[in-house]
């Protein structure tokens, strides 16, 4: 796919139509828009200019698609609302004029102006004229373009194959995709196949999830690829190529599972599938429903090693003869459209907190060992028993929050433990009703469905439910029974219990090596260590990297319920990409110029979604259109100039400044904000009347990541009072972290002004979100001040010594006047 | 005036404390004295006030062991409150006599204990060097900067 | 090496033979110890309490002595490492307070530059000296005497003034140093439930000296239940817990825990085989008598 050349102007003379909007008495009641009108039609270029009442209606759009027609207009320029909410209409519009929709532009005059500025309405006329002289400049400068369509390949990718990624693999597979799922173990079905019942409804556990999980094994859609892990991640949405190592099994598909091999071989080690509480070969299968249903040789503890053939028991013993030492991993290359991570949780380690004795003292164990212990299938044969002297416990205490909520560990609530302890008491009432059983707890979390009922349930059996976490468990020389020591915080009385085994509700944790999925693919975490949405309400299961979504506790703790229900959301958002055959990129992506691009890799260090690569041979750098999200923060960032965001070029953007600062730009500021936060945030003090002073004159961008040092630059060269830059709070950015270099940036401006003995503080830098409509007005105040402050011979000062520096090679950036 | 306490201590690190009770739940303190414990000493700060806590002669059980900070699972720098606590206590009047008798005797002595006859005797015996008086000039030049004298009442 | 010797209060005063011994022994151990004219250090149990400005800039000044004498500080009792390791860290890292506290010690004509580490006994045999130094002259191996260590608070506590270059992440701080060196002596450090639990001693100076020593008998209680024979301790006031309030308790509840306690330079003079007379063992309520048969060392 080779980016097409911009057009870097049109042929023929711009012919411009403006159309003032009154919105009723919206604008219409604070600005002039006749005067506004006029004032247009005297700009260069505009054919004609007019005010109408509402341009959004039928009526209006119509006289737009006329008037192209009859006056043969190629710009239209319409001053109304946001562009946040129309522009779509009036593009459409134009589109079915004929004219290319990247051709319209939109002055803001009502939530900048006219609902921010009620009580002044000569100064609001005099800001809406500015906003259109902006407006038509930008206009001339447009170019037509085309929206870029990239096919999808119809298969999809599913990491981790718990009961998120076997749902997400099904439901994808019943659409008729092919599915590949890749698991890291021997056989899928995750942590939901160690656990014993699962709440609220105390089904058992392995019993719902093993035809599940032999579904997806047989399904003709899905291949199924265990001891996989993937190696790396080419491409970008609708055309990635994966590098899976399926690790060798060293057992051939033919194996029957009958189990003639283990009972020969001498060597064992810990299982893991049983949280190390019974012994296993080296010959294993890790649990009896396991799918594949294949046994595997764990060749770090197999005698054969390097080749050398030590032992062949289970080989002799094996009689369809399955058994082969000699298997090499395979690196498989597999091409998919669509991936989704479902890679799930690790359980946190108590180990560190020393004063809770795990692992000193054998009858404190974790919940994930007593899923084990109470398991018909686990080392105890479901029987519930202390490691120490395998007799039933007859109390038994509990502790929540381990390894949750703590600045020790982890700071979230791990979301499950609390109803798993509740399930867990239950159980052990069930079979051994006379245990006396003691929960000690902070908060109980019984917030979901049929929770707070299951809750009860428990305290209704009996179960002692005791605030206040203990300090201590010491232990019993003798007995190995365990001294609880603690407050309970309600009675404001210390307590000392005895029981005979405690159980550590362990939280659960991203997965160590989620590091290397997220490099891999590209994803971002949040500061817990998750894999962080797209959007954490509208946008759930996507992630910021186009065609990869996430299901299960990849995204954060929660329980099997919700991680099916993730795992269908994302197989559905997968399965839209891929039935459309196609995805739509919107055509503001970056584009280079071969001719200018110098090589020098400075865009390939900022852009955030690593689509832009260096030619191994030439160094010119390439932008992969189709995975180029639009922020522009390479284009800022090219000391060549060789960049160019589509519709968001630099001669347009400089045209906007040029038209701000045309009449007494010492009595103005110049803002740039970001269409997701800071104009969104503008718009919302509109919308929120909040009144603020009038100065300023916003210029859109898509990402504060766009603006370059050269426009605040060259803003205060051309005699602007004050330069505002503004993008969403740092963690909050729509392009991953572009904000950071924006951030970045204004601080080399204020180190040159510094330098150079200018007021720095006539450069602000405000993150603002979109719901911060009061932080924007209260900003407007501060530049208002600024600029009541800054003296004409500093300003006069600035435009003598705040010169461009020098460029490597190229035009630079400013434009020739 | 005296202070206020959250001069002293980041108010804003209580917060996070969620009454877990491991504090009070490993504190020697409270295993032998009745209704003391960090976890309601930092709750009654927060929900009471300062006033509620310094004029509470029960402060002063705390042994000093700093248990209850190392248990802490959002890591409160609960000594650092206990420590505001005591100073605050102290301004007001609120301190017991075993404390005042030794900050007296630092401030008279320089040592918190009285070397007798039978001590320098003793060390004699064991040929250790002598207990030579300190300069108490110096000390006392100290303590009149840091305000001592002002601060609390001594005998 | 070479420490500024920092007596406090209690060891010269009470114990004088705890310090006696210490001397010997570090004599052993080739350490040369200076004799500075430091105050209180001031406890972090009564001046810190009172007046945390005067604490800080009387810690400062007896900091300021040794860093005239271009010495680190080696002390023998936890309240003195407490006052003076968490003095010397926040005047080395704070400098608005070092400011404060020069100025106040302007007329007294030192100033703190920060330039001096300070030591407990204990960090300095097993950290500086080493083990194998000390097992070179080990002559009476302490015949496997199943002892409990008691730290005490003030050594490691808060951790992260104390030994903030030893944090892990998660994990709780756990003292190691004293176990081990008892473990080269020939001893058996034995392990027992509430090992880090207070012994109790400031609530009983400052309020309360029974309510104080029920806290002892709790350690001791576990002690006793996992057989150990004797006590080593590192600080006087911790002592003072497990020898005078052992005998008050015996008064009291009749347990009969009789369990010797000794300081730890003791310990090492034993097992060094230096003379008796030097190793302070008169100065004590709970007969040593067991331990001192057990290691041949009864006359
Ligand atoms: C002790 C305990 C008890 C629980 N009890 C209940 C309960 O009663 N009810 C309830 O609703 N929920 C319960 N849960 C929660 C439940 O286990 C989870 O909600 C569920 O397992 C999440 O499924 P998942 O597929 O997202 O993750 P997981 O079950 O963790 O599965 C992830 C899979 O991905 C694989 N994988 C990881 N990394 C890679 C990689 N890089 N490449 C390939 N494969 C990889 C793993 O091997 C694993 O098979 C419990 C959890 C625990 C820890
Ligand atoms: S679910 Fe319950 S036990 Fe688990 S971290 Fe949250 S509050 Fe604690
Ligand atoms: S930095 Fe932004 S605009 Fe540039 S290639 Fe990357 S995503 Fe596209
Ligand atoms: S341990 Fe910490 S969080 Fe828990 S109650 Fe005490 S101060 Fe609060
Ligand atoms: S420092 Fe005081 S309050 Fe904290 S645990 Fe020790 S005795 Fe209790």
């Amino acid at each position: 796919m080779t980016p097409k050349k911009v057009q870097r102007k049109e042929k023929e003379e711009p012919r411009i139509g403006v159309y003032v909007c009154h919105c009723g008495l919206n604008i219409g009641g604070v600005v002039d828009c006749a005067r506004v009108a006029e004032f247009a039609a005297g700009l260069p270029g505009v054919i004609l200019s007019k005010d109408n009442l509402y341009t959004c209606s039928e009526p209006g759009q119509e006289l737009i698609k006329a008037d192209i027609k009859e006056h043969r207009l190629n710009r239209v320029v319409v001053a109304s609302c946001t562009p946040r909410l129309h522009e779509p209409t009036f593009r459409a519009a134009c589109e079915d004029a004929g004219l290319n929709p990247y051709l319209f532009e939109m002055a803001n005059i009502r939530e900048h102006c006219s609902w921010v500025h009620l009580h002044d309405k000569e100064a609001a006329t005099e800001k809406a004229k500015d906003l259109v002289r902006m407006a038509v400049a930008r206009s001339k400068l447009l170019a037509a373009q085309e929206p870029l369509e990239v096919p999808v390949t119809r298969k999809a990718l599913v990491i981790g194959g718990g009961v998120a990624g076997i749902q997400a693999a099904l439901d994808l597979a019943d659409s008729g995709y092919k599915v590949y799922l890749i698991e890291k173990d021997p056989s899928i079905g995750g942590r939901m196949a160690q656990i014993d019942k699962t709440f609220p409804t105390m089904d058992c556990s392995i019993c719902i999830l093993a035809p599940k999980m032999s579904e997806a094994g047989r399904h003709p859609n899905i291949e199924l690829l265990t001891l996989s892990e993937i190696e790396g991640v080419e491409g970008y949405v609708g055309n990635f190529t994966v590098q899976v190592r399926k690790k060798a099994r060293f057992v051939t598909d033919s194996c029957t599972a009958c189990g003639d091999c283990v009972k020969v071989c001498p060597q064992v080690a810990p299982d893991e599938f049983n949280a190390g509480l019974s012994m296993r070969r080296a010959i294993y299968m890790s649990f009896a429903q396991a799918v594949p249903s294949t046994y595997q040789i764990d060749m770090d503890l197999c005698l054969n090693k390097h080749g050398i053939i030590a032992c062949d028991k289970c080989f002799q013993a094996c009689q369809r003869q399955c058994v082969d030492y000699s298997q090499q991993d395979q690196i498989l290359t597999l091409d998919v459209g669509t991936i989704i991570v479902a890679t799930g949780v690790d359980v946190y380690d108590p180990t560190p907190l020393t004063e809770f004795g795990y692992r000193k003292f054998p009858n404190v164990i974790t919940s994930l060992e007593f899923e084990r212990l109470i398991n018909a299938g686990g080392p105890s044969g479901g029987n519930l028993i202390r490691p120490s002297d395998q007799k039933i416990p007859k109390t038994v205490a509990f502790l929540q929050c381990i390894g949750s909520r703590s600045k020790r560990s982890n700071i979230y609530c791990s979301n499950i433990c609390c109803m798993n302890t509740i399930k867990d008491a239950l159980l052990i009432k069930e079979h051994w009703p006379e245990t006396k059983i003691l929960v000690f707890y902070i908060d109980i979390r019984a917030f979901g469905k049929g929770f707070e009922d299951l809750f009860q349930r428990a305290r209704r059996e009996g179960v002692s439910f005791i605030r206040g976490v203990p300090g201590e468990i010491i232990e019993d020389p003798e007995t190995n029974s365990l001294t609880l020591i603690g407050e309970d915080t309600l009675l404001s009385q210390l307590y000392r219990y005895e029981v005979d085994m405690a159980i550590l509700s362990v939280g659960i944790e991203p997965r160590k090596d989620s590091p290397v999925i997220q490099r891999l693919l590209n994803l971002s975490c949040a500061a817990d260590g998750f894999f962080l949405e797209a959007h954490p309400k509208l946008r759930p299961v996507d992630t910021p990297t186009g065609g990869i979504f996430l299901a299960g506790c990849a995204e954060g703790p929660k329980d099997i319920k919700d991680s099916v229900t993730q795992a269908s959301a994302a197989a559905s958002r997968a399965n839209i990409l891929m039935a459309q055959g196609k995805v739509i990129v919107e055509a503001i992506t970056a584009v280079v110029d071969e001719t200018l691009c110098q090589g020098c890799g400075m865009c390939v260090k900022v852009c955030p979604y690593s689509t832009i690569r260096e030619d191994p041979e030439t160094k010119i750098a390439q932008v992969t259109q189709a995975s180029c999200a639009g922020c522009g923060t390479c284009v800022a960032e090219c000391p060549f100039s060789a960049i160019t965001q589509r519709h968001f070029t630099d001669a347009q953007i400089f045209a906007q400044i040029d038209a701000i600062t045309e009449e007494a730009p010492e009595t103005k500021a110049v803002a740039f904000c970001c269409n997701w936060c800071s104009y969104a945030g503008a718009d919302f003090a509109g919308v929120s009347r909040m009144q603020y002073p009038t100065p300023i004159r916003i210029i859109r961008t898509m990402c504060s990541g766009r603006i370059s040092t050269e426009f605040i630059e060259y803003a205060f060269r051309r005699g602007a009072a004050a330069v505002l830059v503004s993008g969403c709070h740092i963690g909050d950015c729509h392009y991953i972290n572009a904000n950071h270099q924006t951030e970045k940036r204004v601080n080399r401006v204020w180190k040159k002004m510094e330098r150079l003995g200018l007021d720095k503080n006539r450069l602000q830098l405000a993150w603002i979100s979109a719901a911060e409509g009061n932080l924007f007005a209260r900003k407007m105040k501060e530049i208002d001040e600024i600029i009541q402050g800054v003296t004409p011979e500093e300003i006069e000062k600035t435009k003598q010594i705040l010169v461009p520096k020098k460029k490597g090679k190229g035009e630079g950036t400013e434009p020739k006047e | 005036m005296l202070k206020s306490i959250w001069e002293l201590f980041n108010k804003e690190d209580l917060f996070e404390c969620y009454q877990c009770a491991r504090c009070t739940g490993s504190c020697p303190a409270a295993m032998v004295m009745k209704c003391y414990g960090p976890r309601e000493t930092l709750l009654r700060c927060l929900n009471l006030g300062q006033e509620a806590v310094i004029n509470d002669e029960r402060v002063w059980y705390c042994t000093t062991c700093h248990v209850c900070e190392d248990r802490c699972p959002q890591e409160i720098n609960i000594s650092e409150l206990l420590t505001a606590i005591f100073n605050l206590a102290a301004q007001r009047g609120n301190l017991p006599e075993k404390i005042k008798f030794g900050v007296d005797l630092i401030a008279k002595t320089g040592r918190s204990l009285i070397v007798n006859e039978k001590v320098l005797k003793d060390r004699q015996k064991l040929s250790l060097p002598p207990l030579d008086p300190l300069n108490i000039d110096e000390i006392e030049g100290i303590l009149k900067k840091t305000g001592l004298n002002d601060a609390i009442e001594l005998s | 090496m070479k420490y500024a010797f920092f007596l406090g209060c209690v060891i010269p005063v009470k114990y004088p033979g705890f310090e006696k011994a210490t001397r010997e022994v570090m004599k052993v151990l080739d350490i040369e110890l200076v004799d500075l004219p430091f105050s209180c250090c001031p406890a972090p149990t009564n001046m810190k309490l009172a007046h945390y400005d005067t604490w800080l800039a009387l810690a400062a000044r007896n900091l300021c002595l040794a860093e005239e004498a271009g010495l680190s500080i080696l002390a023998m009792c936890n309240g003195c490492i407490n006052t003076l390791k968490e003095a010397n860290l926040i005047l080395k890292e704070d400098l608005q307070r070092r400011n404060q506290v020069n100025l106040a010690l302007e007329g007294s004509g030192h100033c703190f530059n920060g330039t001096i580490e300070v030591k407990h006994l204990l960090d300095v045999l097993y950290k500086e000296i080493g083990l194998e130094r000390i097992a070179e002259k080990v002559q009476h191996p302490l015949d496997g005497i199943r002892i409990g260590c008691h730290y005490g608070c003030h050594l490691y506590r808060p951790p992260r003034l104390m030994y903030p270059d030893e944090l892990s992440e998660a994990a709780s701080y756990v003292p190691v140093s004293m176990d081990q060196i008892l473990t080269v002596l020939g001893a058996q450090p034995t392990q027992y439930s509430r090992k880090f639990l207070c012994c109790g001693s400031a609530l009983g100076t400052n309020i309360d000296a029974q309510a104080a020593n029920e806290i002892t008998r709790e350690k001791l209680q576990h002690m006793k239940k996992h057989r150990i024979e004797a006590v080593s301790v590192a600080c006087p006031s911790c002592f003072s817990q497990f020898d005078r309030g052992q005998m008050m308790l015996e008064r009291k509840h009749h347990d009969g825990f009789n369990l010797p306690t000794l300081y730890i330079s003791q310990l090492l003079g034993l097992a060094f085989g230096l003379d008796r007379p030097n190793l302070g063992l008169g100065d004590h309520r709970i007969s040593l008598q067991p331990i001192l048969e057990r290691v041949g060392r009864s006359s």
